[in-house]
């Protein structure tokens, strides 16, 4: 008979096979959706995040569990009402024109989808203008934006000013990232924050959104 | 990701399975080795024991009052019957430390007459300096007991308040209850090396039983060229007859008692091994013999001898090279420093030698711990260098290849612009592909001032603090009473 | 006299056989042709369908004869010159070992104030002065990216800054082919000539591709002009295993061939016989803080093994050495120099990069290059090795000073005479510059300095009062001039 901790810890081991029967299992003994997300999915996948932050437990692991709790998510989310699956917020995120870099951006993915935000990975070498669209289309509450070259940096700025252009600035949360970004930097272009990692990109996230 | 289905050989291909590392070649070595055994036969060695004159006659030297003259013959039938292997073993008579093949193991020093008081995240420039005391080898013991790159025991000093005619004693006393590591235990005279032998023979059960699983090797030093003292010699006889390995250390000066060039430093070393050993292979033909040395440059600006400069790596890398070809197992020196205060001179003298002594195969390398030339003791160097150990032995590991390992399947998966994170391949190999640190700073500049903005000392005082107090001690067996032995 | 000895005239260091250098080989060129990489430039995608490369969309499949004949064809035999006299300086061949600092760091520590703070082009100048005036150090690189300048015009100012401040070669990392381009005009005007530069090149040009396996518009057009002007063009990858690449250290190696042997096909298919130089920055990425390591013993490890098959290709290779994680240069930063600059040495890498990186790479420090330097010639000193001559086997000196005896000193070496011929000796006594090795009273008199206050004091006395040998001011005057009419182009653009 599967518990709900032979879920967590399902997760915990970033077993995505077990963590899909088993959340199959659960729905199927009749436990509620929601309680097999938060109590289950969601539980493992905490203290996993707790490890890693205490150093005892490391990006490939997080990145395990981080699959196993979406696999089990999948099986359970056709049973949730489009407004019972709550996420901490939406996050739009990419690297800026001209840069193909990707790889920091995407363990910011990561740590954010632990977290419990959407992330919508919008790749890289991102214009302006499609940053735009990609606001106007998923309405975010963070766009976040990673940069790894001084002379790709400058199109922060502009993404900046072009959504400031179109009346959208006030909508969003703007948080940048990248080697040569800074706080300073950050200050400079009316950025709402700016964090050296994806650890604290979450949490940067987090606090923007008010559920910190 | 794919793999292939075949379940294929690959005949004829060679690896290194670890690290290749060769100073000298195997010509460079008999050359040195040959022009010794000349400067033995003519010019022969002063051996001041008449004990071990005597034999040396007897067997078939030439000895003119104190000086000997070996046969080409005679030195070769001793490094014939020199077992190419030790094995020492730990208090409860278990395999330790196998001295073969380019194996290497790190340990502390054991000459600092004073010793570097250490206080949790004080300023490490103004750390109070005091004599070196019997409490401190304790201390050194409970280190060497728990640091995992750390495989055998010396007292990490010399003790002051303790009898200088009987210190030796009272180290192997206080280290043998410390640590159930092997120890490498100096000695000054037979004297000494008797009661060691007997309290290790107690704890053992027997002497036949020490025999057989030795914890302890004894240690004597030579610092003359082509002199052998009176006491190291009667030592090495005991030693063997006894069937306890000994180490015979050359601790030499280039540009003072050994010449200044590099070649002939190791030929007076080699000369002093080899009339010592001789004497071994007399007293019990397949003696465990170890030798080695810590051989350092005469610093004529400065005018001292220094404990981290490079000339301490390229001597000794060049011995444990003549004695691999030798087949004799090796000992060395390494994690000294000139420094005087904890700083990158400390770290970069101390990583230098401790990736050198190992690459090139010593045995048993002694020395982590010495500080400001050899004059502190230093135990926070002790625990940076069972650090950089740990490094070295990765890199000593080399790398693995194999289908897998080679990632063609897994580099097809991941495709270009693709990552490596969230792989099998990945999670199933990165714990055991890397070095995992526990001093070095791998934290981004925000985190590392958010804990502290400590450096590496500070990080490693702290380190060292948490060792002491989660030490915990394995007493030793009941009855064994090493005071009374101990005198 | 005798026959028959065999000598290792320095340390002989291998990771792997020469087999195993093969093995790699085909696994990257497996990787080449099977994966294949993407080109970002229809320029290069064009070079390499025109060569018979399959291309599908922006990935060239390179078939391995291809990779085989560019590992032929480029110019093997590259030496760096001297760019005051043109005088023959570094040949990047065999195992000879040159070492230089990195460029591009966003941040540089002030030697003065310690601030941390965006590079400019004034600590370009005092990083330039600094590798000017020190022995050991054989090249320049930027250490900081300048950004008190427009960004896009960084790289001319780096290199007016760098050309300046030494005469010793100069590796120039620049934004895109523009600055390249121009950056090359103001060599080519310092030289006298396009074919006074190529014949006696006094810089290298650098592209680095995205890993995995992305090389981007840049990094392909700059590998493109460099082949055609036939300067030393170094297209290396930096690359973590476990992130951008394979967590396996014969995964890394394997991926970081494909890259860096793509972008050599790329510059042989855009001009046969181009000089080229492989190489890389080879570690792990560090799954609890996720930096990219550069005190890992991993990255000295795999570098030395991309050494070795850079002997067995026969093409020079670009190292790294003299870097650390630590944001302080304290005893870790000691540590990580001495291990990297040991095993890099020892390795018989060519032309070894980024000594002065600290804080993972993100901030550069002189301190750590006035270290490095120390270290450097430390790790000579024992990568040098013993001699084994009739002279050096000193068997009569033994013999006169006898049992007991007393040894005399070795030579302090003189500093060289004008116009006196004297052999290069590579084998004395190690002479301490900065170390200290002196009695502890006497350091206490003298200050009681740590060996960062101690290379500090020496960073600020050559900023003060070192100058490298000058150009002639009508030729600084033009370089200004340029600089001050470059153009910079906007990245996507």
């Amino acid at each position: 008979m599967a518990t709900i901790e032979d879920l967590a810890q399902a997760v915990f081991d970033g077993s995505t096979s077990k963590a899909k029967k088993l959340s199959q299992e659960l729905i199927d003994d009749g436990m509620a959706p929601l309680d097999v997300i938060n109590q289950g999915l969601i539980a493992g996948m905490s203290e996993v995040g707790a490890q890693f932050k205490a150093g005892t437990m490391f990006v490939p692991d997080m990145m395990a569990a981080a699959e196993a709790m979406t696999a089990g998510t999948e099986v359970v989310k056709p049973l949730l009402a489009a407004d019972d699956m709550q996420s901490l917020g939406t996050v739009f995120i990419c690297t800026v024109k001209g840069d193909l870099h990707d790889i920091g951006k995407n363990l910011v993915v990561m740590m954010l989808e632990s977290a419990g935000f959407n992330v919508i990975n919008a790749g890289v070498d991102v214009s302006p203008e499609d940053i735009v669209a990609g606001v106007k289309e998923h309405h975010p509450d963070i766009i976040g934006m990673s940069a790894l070259l001084t002379t790709t940096m400058l199109h922060m700025k502009d993404t900046i000013e072009l959504l400031k252009e179109e009346g959208l600035r006030d909508q969003v949360k703007v948080i940048i990232g990248g080697a040569p970004v800074s706080q300073d930097f950050a200050d400079e272009i009316s950025a709402d924050g700016y964090s050296p990692d994806a650890v604290s990109a979450a949490d940067l996230a987090k606090s923007l959104v008010g559920a910190a | 990701m794919y793999r292939t289905r075949s379940l294929y050989t690959t005949a004829g291909f060679t690896v290194n399975q670890h690290l290749f590392w060769e100073m000298l070649t195997d010509d460079q070595a008999e050359a040195i080795v040959s022009r010794t055994l000349e400067l033995l036969e003519r010019t022969g060695i002063d051996i001041l024991s008449e004990d071990a004159a005597k034999t040396l006659k007897e067997a078939g030297c030439h000895v003119d009052g104190n000086r000997v003259r070996i046969p080409t013959a005679k030195s070769e039938w001793a490094l014939r019957c020199a077992p190419s292997r030790v094995t020492l073993c730990d208090r409860n008579g278990n395999r330790a430390m196998l001295l073969e093949n380019n194996e290497a193991h790190w340990g502390p020093g054991y000459t600092a007459k004073e010793f570097m008081e250490q206080e949790q995240n004080m300023d490490t420039n103004n750390n109070k300096i005091r004599p070196f005391t019997i409490a401190d080898v304790e201390m050194y013991g409970k280190l060497c007991d728990t640091l995992p790159n750390i495989s055998f025991a010396m007292p990490g000093g010399f003790p002051t308040d303790v009898d200088e005619a009987n210190a030796e004693v009272e180290v192997f006393k206080t280290l043998v209850k410390a640590t159930r590591k092997p120890i490498v235990q100096n000695v000054k005279n037979v004297d000494q090396a008797k009661k060691i032998i007997e309290m290790a023979a107690a704890i053992a059960g027997s002497p036949e039983k020490l025999a057989i699983d030795p914890f302890v090797a004894l240690h004597v030093v030579v610092n003359e060229p082509l002199q052998i003292s009176a006491e190291a010699a009667d030592v090495v006889a005991f030693a063997a007859g006894h069937g306890l390995p000994i180490i015979v250390s050359n601790e030499l000066v280039s540009g003072f008692t050994a010449p200044a060039e590099s070649a002939g430093v190791l030929m007076v070393a080699l000369a002093n091994s080899i009339a010592t050993l001789l004497i071994a292979q007399l007293a019990c033909e397949g003696a465990s013999f170890i030798t080695g040395g810590f051989f350092t440059n005469n610093d004529t600006v400065n005018e001292l001898h220094p404990y981290g400069s490079p000339e301490i790596s390229l001597l000794g890398g060049g011995y444990a090279n003549v004695l691999r070809t030798l087949r004799i197992p090796s000992f060395g020196f390494a994690g000294g420093t000139d420094a005087k205060c904890s700083d990158a001179q400390m770290g970069l003298e101390v990583a230098l030698s401790t990736l050198c002594s190992g690459i090139s195969g010593t045995n048993v390398i002694h020395g982590a711990g010495n500080f400001e030339s050899g004059c502190v003791s230093n135990p926070t160097v002790l625990v940076l260098a069972d650090e950089i150990a740990c490094e070295t032995k990765r890199i000593m590991r080399g790398v693995e290849m194999d289908e897998d390992r080679l990632a063609r399947g897994v580099i097809e998966e991941v495709k270009p612009a693709g990552n490596y994170l969230a792989t099998k391949h990945t999670r199933y190999y990165f714990r055991s592909e890397q070095f995992w640190p526990t001093l070095m700073n791998r934290k981004r500049i925000d985190d590392w001032a958010a804990e502290g903005s400590l450096t590496l000392g500070e990080r490693t005082v702290n380190k060292m603090n948490d060792l002491l107090v989660n030490y915990e001690e394995t007493p030793l067996p009941e009855g064994v009473d090493l005071d009374k032995i101990a005198g | 006299m005798r026959t028959n000895l065999r000598a290792n005239t320095a340390v002989k260091m291998n990771v792997f056989t020469e087999q195993q250098c093969q093995e790699l080989v085909f696994a990257a060129e497996e990787a080449m042709w099977l994966t294949g990489t993407e080109f970002h430039d229809p320029e290069s995608i064009e070079i390499l369908r025109k060569a018979g490369c399959t291309i599908d969309g922006i990935i060239a499949h390179i078939p391995p004869h291809i990779t085989e004949r560019a590992l032929q064809t480029c110019q093997k035999h590259i030496v760096l010159c001297n760019s005051r006299t043109g005088a023959r300086e570094l040949f990047l061949e065999g195992g000879n070992s040159y070492f230089g600092s990195g460029p591009c760091t966003p941040f540089t520590r002030n030697p003065y104030t310690e601030e941390r703070h965006r590079a400019t082009r004034e600590s370009v100048k005092w990083a330039t002065k600094v590798l000017d005036a020190l022995p050991n150090i054989d090249y320049a690189m930027s250490l900081g990216i300048v950004q008190d300048v427009p960004l896009l015009l960084s790289d001319r100012h780096e290199f007016e800054q760098m050309i300046l401040n030494t005469d010793k070669p100069i590796i120039t990392v620049c934004n895109d082919q523009y600055g390249q381009e121009d950056n090359i005009k103001m060599a080519e005007y310092i030289a006298g000539g396009e074919e006074e530069l190529r014949n006696h090149p006094f810089i290298c040009l650098y592209a680095e591709p995205i890993s995995p396996g992305v090389h981007c518009i840049e990094a392909a057009q700059k590998m493109v002009y460099g082949a055609r002007k036939g300067l030393p063009t170094i297209y290396t990858p930096c690359i973590m295993a476990g992130g951008t690449a394979p967590a396996t250290l014969a995964g890394v190696m394997v991926q970081g061939l494909c890259e860096s042997l793509s972008g050599l096909v790329l510059g042989q298919c855009a001009a046969e016989g181009s000089p080229f130089i492989m190489g890389g920055v080879y570690t792990v990425l560090d799954m609890g803080s996720t930096i990219f390591s550069y005190g890992a013993p991993e990255l000295d490890l795999m570098l030395a093994g991309l050494a070795d098959v850079a002997h067995y290709l026969k093409v020079p290779m670009f190292g790294t050495a003299g870097c650390t994680d630590t944001c302080v240069i304290d005893e870790q930063a000691g540590v990580e120099a001495a291990l990297s600059m040991a095993m890099t040495n020892m390795s018989g890498a060519n032309l070894n990069h980024d000594t002065g990186y600290a804080e993972y790479g993100t901030t550069s420090n002189l301190d750590l290059v006035v270290i490095a330097d120390e270290v450097l010639g430390m790790a000579r000193r024992i990568t040098a090795g013993i001699q084994t001559t009739e002279e050096t086997l000193s068997l009569k000196e033994i013999e006169k000073v006898g049992p007991g005896g007393r040894f005399r000193a070795a030579d302090i070496p003189e500093p060289e005479e004008e116009g006196v011929f004297e052999p290069k000796n590579s084998r004395v006594d190690y002479q301490a510059r900065l170390v200290n090795r002196g009695a502890r009273e006497i350091w206490e008199k003298a200050g009681g300095k740590t060996l960062k206050q101690a290379a500090n004091e020496k960073v600020r006395d050559i900023i003060e009062n070192h100058e490298a040998e000058p150009l002639p001011k009508a030729t600084a005057a033009k370089i200004r001039e340029m600089v001050e009419n470059a153009v910079g182009h906007m990245p996507g653009e």
